[in-house]
């Protein structure tokens, strides 16, 4: 009986005991998933003497050398700007076009409406490497070359199966009722679907948007062959800084600070509905 | 099912005066899901079909972007004989198969350890989740940037401390990324350091969704652990495991920042993967037509290999209910 209630806080594994060697074993596990990060990041507060010594320099005092070099005379922070833009407008833009799509497939009952579904789905399958070279020629030929709006709807297509796959679950899960109360009331649907819908949805919405502003703004292959000076984002810019004949390991450091802290600060912020939003795919399926 | 419940109970929909427009508006329920999936529709055409139909077109022509003054023709078939008849392709697809199988499957079993290890009552469990999630949040260039810089030769914490045990044992540094071999490892290496986080992540919703009652009632019939597991948490499992083999096996097949940054597909050709070999054929020697002909070779691998993936998982787990 003592077994069973325990079974309860943990369905999967009965646990045992709290052995010591787990806690060893993921201290194990921590600090190898931590470390290598950690390392990188003190690196880009060295100066260039200690980041290129023999010996690792575990105490140093901390300099901004490479901070100073990569902004003051590289100018970073514009990519840096790029990268704000870009995510933040692919984010809304596939946010607010994927809702509505996302809503059709989980309320309407229409002909073709699964076809329609996996159809948004395959779009995802394509290595982004196989469409690039299409995707430049189209380009080359409109003048979205190195541009912004060019990344902005590149991005918002990237991202768009993604937020329909997950926002159709989540939308799923809302019972219906809310809406048709409120349209018996005499709203219009729109109305219903702004006050009543969306209000509900909104925590769901939040943890799409952070899972896709991410992987917008980590986005690397498309960005370094579709942009050069004017629309650089981060990512090729952290490249250029950090690989090379003559690699500063503390510029590489501080690159990889710059283009990692708001990730990392997000994600610690909004720990949970991070891990929630990465996890819904497979709950609900 | 609650979708025809819920069309059948629905009430009637009023959309301000009847105009010309409402006839796409919400009351017609054949065609106001069109209306709301249009934009989405609309874009993923754009950017999704017709990259697609302009990689056929491409592929069935003789494109080479650095010299645009050749004359353009159609050439049939020839670019899919000429990527088939390329011995590289078959070295790439070999090489692209062996890495995604091998990281694919270490990261499963590490993955599945560290989701079971989760699901015991720990101290400070969400602290460490974070930081075990850390190698899977940071960018892939950034991934692959930290490991090149750890295995640099004379500079990374690698090859300072593990060279130094190395030496002591008279064996000499290793090679990490200047052997072929353990160039390819490395890499398989980096990428379960980067990914078996979120087989942790996708395992662990999965584990926490298998109802508890089988458990109980295993329980009363005194089965062991490791029985537990094969017949009760495996199978339960089964769809979360679909998801997330699917998912990595195609991000897996198409790594690229990792190789591209770290070895850039050498020593020699020993870690060029399809999508390494598919980057130096079209933006480094600029043969738009093999590398589109390349493209779609590639993406009907992965579309092949995903849908015997499903079929595989979906008639197991048919048999399993």
């Amino acid at each position: 009986m003592r077994k069973l209630s325990y079974s309860i806080e943990s369905p999967a594994v009965p646990p045992r005991q709290r052995n010591w060697w787990v806690y060893l074993l993921l201290a194990v596990v921590c600090a190898l998933n931590v470390l290598p990060y950690l390392w990188v990041v003190l690196t880009g507060f060295m100066d260039g003497a200690s980041a290129s010594a023999p010996t690792p320099q575990w105490l140093f005092t901390p300099s901004l050398e490479a901070f100073q070099f990569l902004i003051v005379d590289k100018g970073i922070l514009k990519n840096f700007f790029n990268s704000v833009i870009v995510s933040f407008s692919s984010t809304f833009l596939s946010v607010t076009i994927g809702m509505f799509c996302a809503y059709a497939l989980a309320r309407y009952e229409f002909v073709g409406r699964d076809d329609v579904s996996f159809w948004v789905l395959t779009n995802r399958m394509m290595p982004p490497v196989a469409v690039l070279i299409p995707i430049f020629v189209i380009f080359q030929t409109v003048g979205l070359l190195d541009s912004l709006i060019g990344l902005i709807i590149l991005y918002t297509a990237m991202q768009l199966p993604f937020v329909v796959w997950m926002l159709t679950g989540y939308f799923r899960d809302i019972p219906r009722r809310y809406e048709e109360s409120a349209m018996v009331d005499g709203d219009t649907w729109f109305a219903a679907f702004r006050k009543v819908t969306l209000p509900v949805m909104m925590p769901s919405i939040t943890a799409t948007a952070i899972f896709v502003m991410i992987l917008s703004w980590n986005e690397f292959a498309f960005a370094t062959f579709l942009t050069s000076n004017n629309a650089k984002t981060m990512p090729p810019a952290v490249m250029a800084y950090s690989i090379g004949a003559d690699i500063r390991w503390n510029v590489l450091g501080a690159a990889v600070v710059l283009i990692t802290a708001p990730i990392i600060l997000f994600v610690l912020l909004l720990q949970r509905q991070f891990i929630s939003g990465l996890s819904q795919g497979v709950v609900r399926k | 099912m609650s979708i025809s419940e819920n069309t059948t109970t629905a009430a009637p929909i009023t959309f301000g005066e009847r105009s010309f427009l409402s006839g796409f508006g919400p009351s017609n329920r054949k065609v106001f899901p069109w209306v709301l999936m249009a934009p989405t529709l609309i874009i993923l055409f754009a950017i999704g079909i017709f990259p697609f139909l302009y990689s056929l077109y491409i592929a069935g022509h003789n494109f080479i972007l650095s010299k645009p003054y050749i004359p353009r023709f159609f050439v049939g078939l020839y670019q899919y004989q000429a990527v088939v008849q390329d011995p590289e392709f078959w070295h790439a697809l070999r090489k692209t198969l062996i890495f995604t199988v091998e990281a694919v499957f270490i990261q499963f079993w590490l993955g599945l350890g560290l989701a079971l290890l989760f699901q015991r009552q720990l101290r400070g469990i969400a602290l460490m989740r974070v930081f075990i999630l850390i190698p899977m949040i940071l960018p892939p260039l950034v991934a692959a940037l930290i490991w090149r810089y750890m295995f640099y030769p004379g500079a990374g914490l690698v090859t300072y401390y593990v060279g130094g045990i190395t030496r002591a044992l008279g064996l000499g540094e290793i090679p990490f990324l200047s052997n072929p071999t353990i160039a390819f490892q490395t890499l398989v290496f980096v990428d379960v350091w980067e990914w078996t986080p979120f087989m942790f992540l996708m395992l662990s919703a999965g584990l926490a969704s298998i109802p508890r009652q089988p458990y109980e009632a295993a329980e009363i019939d005194g089965a062991g652990s490791w029985r537990v597991f094969w017949t009760i948490t495996m199978p339960l499992l089964r769809p979360a495991i679909l998801i997330a083999v699917i998912i990595r096996t195609m991000d897996a097949f198409r790594t690229y920042e990792l190789i591209v940054i770290m070895t850039r597909g050498g020593p020699g050709n020993a870690t060029t993967t399809l999508n390494v070999f598919l980057t130096k054929t079209g933006l480094e020697f600029f043969d738009a037509s093999k590398a589109a002909a390349l493209s779609l070779i590639m993406m009907m691998i992965i579309v092949v290999m995903s849908f015997v993936f499903i079929r595989v998982f979906r008639s197991k787990t048919e048999v399993a209910e």
